[in-house]
Formats: structure tokens, C-alpha cells, sequence
């Protein structure tokens, strides 16, 4: 898994790339957890390189939303592949979070 | 076409991606649509990722073993461990219609394997936990 992190007007954007599991999920965890802790209200999250997730990744989102939403915080997720979709989908995640198929959709949404 | 194949994964989170990559060579071999691959990767792990996490308690190295096999498009795959008994099907069903603040963390694994199979059973067998899914994936 590679994160990349770009920030502007106030949106802070995570890419992630690759494969979210149990294995590293906890990287993705404290990265924008730590975002959180450090004043950021509004996140994007980019999966449109995300390859893989598994439920210890779902797990992760949960956590940020959960962290961001007694703050005030606003959290959108942008350019989910079809396979990853349908795991958000079978976990009752796509009703759930804000999912929009472009960056720039998602961006505008926080 | 049939085929059966052994995979062994360490008890390490570390070795998921490794075994992704063997279901994916599976897949590849038997021209399984990538639709019916990604979806066995991800009821595998699910498995798998729960056995690494609760089965063992002696902080030692254990083997558990994926058996794949496929006959006239029927998949069936078992997850063997020698953990402590534990029946995954025991738990709870997750409420996926809860809004965020109600959702709890956690839980997910099994109902996404369930999900993603058509049917899953769980046997005790000796000192060995055996979780057999199976599902259907026509050859393209």
C-alpha cells in the first residue's frame, strides 16, 4: 500500500494505492487519524489505485468517520474500481459514506 | 476442467498478499472470471485474517492450509487450522443499515465471506478448526 497525501484550500486528499488488509490497514489508520488530531475537518479519500480491501480496511473508514463526525468533519470518498465497490456494497458502506466517481466531485462535496 | 491445489500460509498478517497472489494464479490457470477471483480473495482472507487473530494464543508459528478446488465450475475451499476451537459462524450478523455512529467496529469479516460464498460450514475435526465455502464460478 502507498498513501499519498496533497493538500489545498483546506481539503486534505489521501491516495491510497495498492492493497488495503489486516496486514497494513493500520498504517492507513494512523495517518489520517493523525490528520484528525491535528485540526483537519475535511478529508478525501482517493481509492481510484486501490486494487484490494478487505473488511480491516472498511474497519479503518468507520474509524475516521467516527473520529471526524463529533467534530464537524466531513469526509468523502472518490473513484472506487468495481470489485472494491461491491465489498462497500455487501458491508452496507455505499449507504453510509459519501461516494462520488471523481476526485473533483468529492473535493467539491467537503 | 478440475484442478485442486494446496496452499500453506504462516500464522503472519504479512502472508494475505501472498496469498492473494496464489488465488490469483488459480484463478488465471482455470480462466476464472476476475469478478469470482477477487470476491474468493477476499472470503479467504477474511477467513484467514480471523484465524491469524483469535485462534492461537501461544505466540508460536503455525501452518494453515487452503485447499482450492474446482469441479465443473463449483469452487470449494477449506481453511484448516490447529488454533483453539472456534466456530466463526457462531457470531453475531452485523446490522449494515446502521447509520455510522451506530455502526460498531469490527464484525464484518465473516458477513463479507458469507456474502461473497454460497455457503459456508464449520467442522471440528480432531484438533484441527475446518471452514469449507463454496461457491460457484463458471469457467469463461
Amino acid at each position: 500500500m502507498d498513501i499519498s497525501e496533497t493538500k489545498s484550500g483546506g481539503i486534505v486528499i489521501l491516495g491510497v494505492k495498492g492493497r488495503i488488509d489486516a496486514s497494513n490497514a493500520s498504517t492507513l489508520e494512523q495517518k489520517a487519524l493523525a490528520l484528525i488530531d491535528g485540526g483537519e475537518r475535511r478529508l478525501v479519500l482517493d481509492l481510484a489505485q486501490l486494487d484490494y480491501i478487505s473488511s480491516a480496511g472498511l474497519r479503518v473508514l468507520l474509524m475516521v468517520a467516527k473520529r471526524l463526525t463529533p467534530r464537524d468533519g466531513k469526509l468523502a470518498i472518490a473513484s472506487l474500481r468495481d470489485q472494491v465497490k461491491e465489498v462497500f456494497d455487501i458491508a452496507g458502506f455505499s449507504s453510509i459514506f459519501k461516494i462520488y466517481p471523481t476526485q473533483k466531485d468529492a473535493v467539491a462535496a467537503v | 476442467m478440475s484442478e485442486q491445489t494446496t496452499l500453506t500460509v504462516r500464522n503472519d498478517l504479512s502472508e494475505l498478499e501472498r496469498l492473494g497472489e496464489l488465488i490469483d494464479a488459480f484463478g488465471a490457470r482455470n480462466g476464472l472470471p476476475a469478478k469470482a477471483v477477487f470476491e474468493l480473495k477476499v472470503a479467504v482472507d477474511e477467513v484467514v485474517t480471523n484465524v491469524i487473530s483469535y485462534a492461537y494464543d501461544d505466540g508460536g508459528e503455525h501452518e494453515i492450509v487452503v485447499r482450492l478446488s474446482l469441479d465443473a465450475g463449483e469452487l470449494s475451499i477449506e481453511v484448516e487450522d490447529d488454533g483453539q476451537p472456534f466456530n466463526p459462524l457462531a457470531a453475531a450478523e452485523p446490522d449494515v443499515d446502521q447509520p455510522v455512529e451506530d455502526r460498531p467496529i469490527g464484525g464484518l469479516g465473516i458477513h463479507l465471506a458469507r456474502k461473497l460464498t454460497d455457503r459456508l460450514e464449520y467442522r471440528r475435526q480432531g484438533n484441527k478448526n475446518v471452514l469449507v465455502m463454496r461457491k460457484t464460478a463458471r469457467s469463461m
